[in-house]
């Protein structure tokens, strides 16, 4: 029940506020300075480009040129949250971010990322919970950027490693304590992308209730590279379905290297739930998951 | 010291790293345009701009505004109105009000920014419903938002003078108007609960000293009735005020307590099951809470269900054989099926608040309240005080939706707090409190069996209703049946199902929504079995007056013409186009009391009416305007406060109706005083003659108290009640009686037909088109009741598609505590709307308008299912129709 006392970092404090404000996260608080080597963008010489964590979400949505190079990254920035939010939102606290668990919002609960002993949503309402059920905790992870980055191949530089993957970062949902594998003190300072691919295009995509500002049931951040009808290149990341951004390989092998048609699309959607492990209330998420994947390759092969 | 620009001064930051943006905007400089509603960054309701751009202030820490400008409502028009505040002045893109400083602060900022590159283009509903995303509006005034914003970027507002078809607008649209959390007196503490975090339970001593020996605390107290017991998650214990909320809540955390945990249960299947833990002993039934309007009747009560209540029946012993014989001979027009709705949320975007002040033994209470003159009646009675020493004042309340009826526990803590700390004392509820705690619309289960006679007629209706009501009772689904749709046999039924989940509350149209989403539904079921015209079968079935012309009217539609079968739908986009039909009772309040005064020239109309964002203010100045000849305007109005003649209270759809016919009796004795006083008759052929008495006039007074209806009613048009014979007749008077309601005769009535489009990959519906067809006699304030018609539409969608308060069935906790988590529709949620007044129907009534708050709401969940159904050949069963559960049905596999 009592969290660990150890200093959360600050930086705009969008998710920090509202855990301050519940009573969630109680203990010393430390503000991060915007310093310049974790602001604004740079862009290598070879094509690369390095994000300082404490780029404003809404930068990133707004950059063209991140538009042109990374249009998964820039869609993914453009569909979270709301206006009010992105404008103070970085790039490094969306990573950070703690689980939006409702159990774990909740001051008076208990749950494993609060030092208790199992995971109240496992056996309760899990409604908006894990399809694939990969650890303890059963709390989708909440990053739309962690997944995006993930569909780049980005590394993640904190002030004492760099080269981290987002597993290397976000782990592989074992460790139901945490949302993330950051050591105490380590601190994101930026992220690297690499050099986009010749002609990729790509597509984000959330299934919610209403038309906007909702949590994710599920979404795909999707990369492609068609070239003569057939599918060069694919990438398909996914959150709101497990504890960390999952890959669907099965679905990208389905189209790797085959013609983009709707046959082909088709048998990549079905196979985007390989692996999964729906818990009793979200079996839906799986017949979600499919018609995402469907809408974003056929949107990319369109 | 660091410091921020704020609407221009230089204002110091704390260096509290806790302290928010919004802390020091709305406490330190008492800004309070500025609201606090989510604390959670979702409802866009505390939105300021930081170096232009707008920012949820709620989350940002003050200490990061240093160096920079801020701009708040109060800055947006500070010298003269922006174009988009008066487009929202025109447009009426508000009612309550609260929401629309935060709409008003983002409105503005994309204008300027639209106008900078765009000139006067005119940008697109999808443009303005997404910068406007991040913001909610539970009276639902996004249509009329939409407008305003396209106006304002148009270029339509640069210039010139406007008039708002409301009064208190301008006040809405700059921040000036203050709600009941936006009042501070001197040496003022903020009071905090301490609540219940087990379902059932003995609570034990309550140890207040170490929260007393706080610096800053003014007083602590239990709050445990006699037994010590608390009976839901939330309940409260004990309150303690103190100099602010960070000490209060220090405080309520060092309070020692033990508690014993009882037996408790939650929810509405666990609840019946024979063993359940027994919420309400004998002893303790009149704990419980209430979610109608009205009284409630005598029922049986066993354990934890209450009924049935079934007084309404008619003939159920042979519906019960009619429908069996059915059963047994496979009858393909009966129609039989378990419809499922959701706990709704009033979520009033200001919270339940008051504030107490004893000044001697008088008592002041600003309360965010629907009832400002009851209210002081109840807590005359509660504290044995003299009515001429308590003040109940209410100058804008910002939402109730019938959660802010009665005498709730904000405002008895308030009390106790400010008597015990001998100071004056606010108590308003956070977010999670007033989506836990402060009552809700119970979930159902609604059986039903509906079966045409073999002419083609209804020839009976079986509807049973079990609803989840929590700590409370008096639920009325199947009653309200009765009253529509007459048949040779009704068998009705409701159930209260109490558990240890807070009380439900009575909530706009209380069960009616769930009776028509069943019966509505059925109805559908039953036409298209009969091959016969949805609307057709409707005209057969149903007698009434009103609703007859409305399906006339909705007949005529091209969208109903024109729609197809679902057979004729293939693909991933399915359109489908549904049609519902609602009623509410035409009710009145006897004894409300309007004066009308000349005073130095100018007419004052006055009442102790509120204004919970309904336009209580406008009718009256338009009643009042339009007899004189006069500008609304021009006419001042004072409501919102216990001391003025006795007025309605906001709730049962009852203002207009209860406080026109007095205004215009009391208009009448007024003119003819000021015509007997009149030195000089206005000139012959003057085109403003009582402009010129007025101007002349000495100070008159007059005032009017509501008469009784004219008897004599067109054909067809009776109480509702009338229907239900001798009992229905007991029942008015119990109404009269008991809750001061007048059941009148005419039955407000709305058909809506409405087109939505299916996304079958992700469960997804996309309401296009709403066409509400209304009946609830003459229109007193046309713009306004557009508005009310629209935003119970939006809210109709939002119990359909959106809206379910969701639990932990084992501990009774509230989960969708947050906005993020209990979710009403946004501005990009809402369809175009088109309303039709049909302003017949209630020539008995003076002036012959009723009210249209509840009954507009009634039809469009059922509207929503059939839609949905017209398009994709599934018959929605349960409530809220999310993604989830349409996904599950369009693939065949069963919804969690």
């Amino acid at each position: 029940m009592t969290p660990a006392m150890t200093t959360e970092f600050r930086a705009a404090g969008t998710d920090l506020s509202e855990r301050r404000r519940s009573g969630v996260s109680k203990g010393p608080l430390m503000d991060i300075v915007p310093a310049s080597d974790i602001s604004g963008m740079n862009w290598g010489a070879d094509g690369t480009l390095r994000i300082g964590a404490y780029t404003t979400i809404a930068a990133i949505a707004a950059d063209r040129s991140i538009a042109a190079a990374y249009p998964g990254i820039a869609a993914s920035a453009q569909g979270l949250a709301t206006p009010q939010i992105r404008h103070l939102a970085t790039l490094g606290g969306n990573i950070a971010q703690r689980s939006r668990c409702w159990y774990f919002r909740n001051p008076h609960i208990a749950c494993l990322k609060k030092g208790g002993t199992d995971c109240p949503a496992r056996s309760g309402n899990h409604l908006y919970h894990v399809a694939f059920d990969l650890g303890p905790c059963v709390a989708p992870h909440p990053s739309t950027m962690a997944a995006a980055l993930l569909a780049y191949d980005a590394t993640i530089i904190t002030y004492t490693r760099s080269g981290l993957s987002i597993p290397d970062v976000l782990g592989d949902g074992s460790n139901g304590t945490v949302d993330n594998l950051l050591q105490p003190g380590e601190m994101i300072r930026g992220i690297e992308l690499p050099k986009p691919l010749e002609g990729e295009r790509a597509v984000y995509k959330r299934a919610i209730s209403r038309a906007y500002a909702e949590w994710p049931l599920v979404e795909i951040c999707a990369r492609a590279v068609i070239n003569d009808g057939t599918f060069q290149f694919i990438r398909l990341t996914a959150g709101g379905i497990a504890p960390v951004p999952l890959r669907l390989k099965a679905a990208e092998g389905a189209v790797q290297g085959k013609a983009a048609n709707a046959l082909n699309i088709e048998v990549a959607a079905k196979l985007a739930t390989s692996g999964a492990k729906p818990l009793p209330m979200t079996g839906y998420k799986l017949d979600l998951l499919e018609g995402v994947v469907r809408d974003v390759l056929e949107k990319l092969a369109a | 010291m660091s410091t921020m620009t704020i609407n221009g001064r230089v204002a110091p930051l704390p260096d509290d790293l806790d302290a928010m943006l919004i802390d020091v905007v709305r406490s330190d400089l008492d800004l309070t345009g500025t609201k606090l509603v989510c604390g959670a960054g979702v409802c866009g309701a505390c939105t300021v701009l930081v170096d232009g751009a707008p920012v949820a202030s709620c989350l940002m820490p003050a200490r990061a505004a240093a160096g920079k400008t801020v701009t708040t409502v109060e800055g947006i028009g500070a010298e003269k109105l922006h174009p988009v505040q008066k487009a929202f002045m025109v447009h009426d893109a508000l009612q309550c009000g609260f929401c629309t400083p935060g709409f008003i602060v983002e409105a503005a900022a994309f204008h300027d920014h639209w106008r900078a590159t765009r000139g006067t283009a005119t940008p697109s509903r999808d443009d303005i419903g997404a910068v406007l995303s991040g913001h909610l509006c539970r009276c639902g005034a996004y249509d009329g938002i939409f407008s305003a914003v396209a106006a304002a970027c148009s270029g339509q507002f640069d210039g010139g003078d406007i008039v708002s078809p409301r009064v208190e607008a301008r006040d809405k649209v700059t921040g000036a108007a203050k709600y009941t959390v936006d009042i501070r007196h001197e040496g003022q503490l903020e009071g905090v609960i301490l609540r219940s975090e087990i379902a059932h339970g003995k609570i034990g001593e309550l140890d207040f000293a170490p929260a007393l020996a706080l610096p800053g605390v003014g007083a602590a107290i239990s709050l445990l009735a006699e037994d010590r017991i608390v009976r839901f998650v939330g309940q409260p214990i004990a309150a303690v005020a103190a100099s602010d909320r960070k000490t209060a809540l220090a405080a309520i955390a060092a309070i020692k307590m033990s508690s014993e945990k009882l037996p408790s249960v939650i929810g509405l299947d666990e609840a019946r099951k024979p063993n359940a833990p027994v919420v309400f002993e004998k002893a303790d039934r009149k704990k419980a809470g209430n979610v109608s309007e009205g009284g409630g009747s005598p029922a049986p009560w066993k354990a934890n269900i209450r009924g049935p209540s079934a007084a309404f029946s008619l003939k159920p012993k042979l519906v019960r054989s009619w429908v069996e014989s059915a059963r047994q001979e496979k009858n393909p027009l009966l129609v039989e099926g378990v419809f499922r709705t959701g706990t709704q949320s009033h979520t009033c975007l200001e919270p339940h608040a008051t504030v107490a002040h004893f000044e001697g033994d008088r008592l002041t209470v600003h309360a965010s309240t629907q009832s400002v003159f009851h209210l002081m009646e109840l807590i005359a009675k509660r504290y044995k005080l003299d009515h001429d020493k308590i003040r109940v004042i209410a100058d804008h309340v910002g939402g109730g939706f019938g959660s802010k009826a009665s005498l709730g526990a904000e405002t008895t803590i308030a009390i106790d707090l400010a008597r015990a700390a001998n100071a004056p004392v606010r108590v308003a509820f956070d977010r999670h409190e007033e989506l836990s705690v402060t009552g809700y619309r119970p979930a159902s289960e609604v059986r039903i069996a509906l079966l045409p006679s073999e002419q083609g007629g209804l020839k009976a209706l079986s509807v049973t209703a079990y609803a989840d009501t929590g700590a409370a009772i008096n639920s009325t689904i199947a009653t309200l049946a009765r009253l529509i749709y007459p048949a040779e046999g009704k068998e009705l039924a409701d159930f209260d199902v109490i558990s240890n989940l807070p009380p439900g509350a009575a909530f706009r149209g209380p069960g009616g929504p769930p009776m028509a989403f069943a019966v509505e539904q059925a109805i559908d079921e039953a036409a298209l079995r009969m091959k016969v015209d949805p609307i057709e079968l409707r005209k057969r079935w149903d007698t009434d007056p009103n609703r007859r012309r409305l399906y006339e009217w909705a007949q005529g539609l091209d969208v109903w013409r024109n729609r197809k079968s679902p057979a004729e739908q293939t693909g991933r986009y399915r359109r489908g186009v549904g049609i519902a039909t609602g009623y509410w009772l035409y009710l009145w309040q006897p004894g409300s009391k309007v004066e009308v005064s000349v005073k130095g020239g100018r007419l004052i109309a006055s009442t102790a009416i509120q204004d919970i964002g309904t336009g209580s203010r406008t009718v009256i100045a338009n009643t009042v305007a339009r007899e004189f000849g006069l500008e609304p305007h021009e006419v001042e109005v004072h409501i919102g406060d216990s001391k003025l003649p006795v007025g309605p209270g906001s709730g049962g759809s009852r203002t207009t109706a209860s406080v026109v016919p007095p205004t215009l009796l009391a208009i009448q004795k007024l003119k003819a005083a000021i015509e007997k006083n009149a030195k000089r008759k206005p000139a012959p052929g003057s085109n403003a003659p009582w402009r010129e008495l007025l101007a002349a006039s000495p100070d008159l007074t007059a005032s009017g108290v509501r008469p009784e209806d004219s008897n004599q009613t067109a054909p067809g048009v009776e109480s509702p009640l009338k229907q239900v014979g001798i009992l229905g007749w007991i029942f008015g008077k119990m109404m009269r009686w008991m809750s001061n309601m007048v059941i009148g005769a005419g039955v407000p009535s709305s058909v809506q037909v409405i087109e939505v489009e299916v996304d079958t990959w992700l469960g997804h519906v996309r309401v296009l088109n709403v066409h509400t067809g209304i009946a609830v006699g003459k229109i007193a304030a046309p713009a306004l009741a557009r508005s009310q018609a629209a935003g119970s539409v939006i809210q109709g969608i939002g119990y359909a598609l959106y809206e379910a308060r969701e639990i932990d069935g084992r501990t009774g906790d509230t989960l969708s505590g947050g906005l993020e988590d209990y979710r009403i529709p946004g501005i990009a949620d809402t369809p175009v709307i088109d309303v039709h007044f049909d302003e017949a129907g209630f020539d008995h009534v003076l002036g012959g308008s009723v009210g249209i708050g509840e009954v507009a709401t009634v039809p469009t969940s059922p509207a929503v299912a059939n839609a949905i159904y017209n398009a994709t050949g599934i018959r929605p069963m349960e409530l809220p129709i999310r993604p989830d559960r349409l996904i599950s049905a369009l693939k065949g596999r069963a919804a969690a």
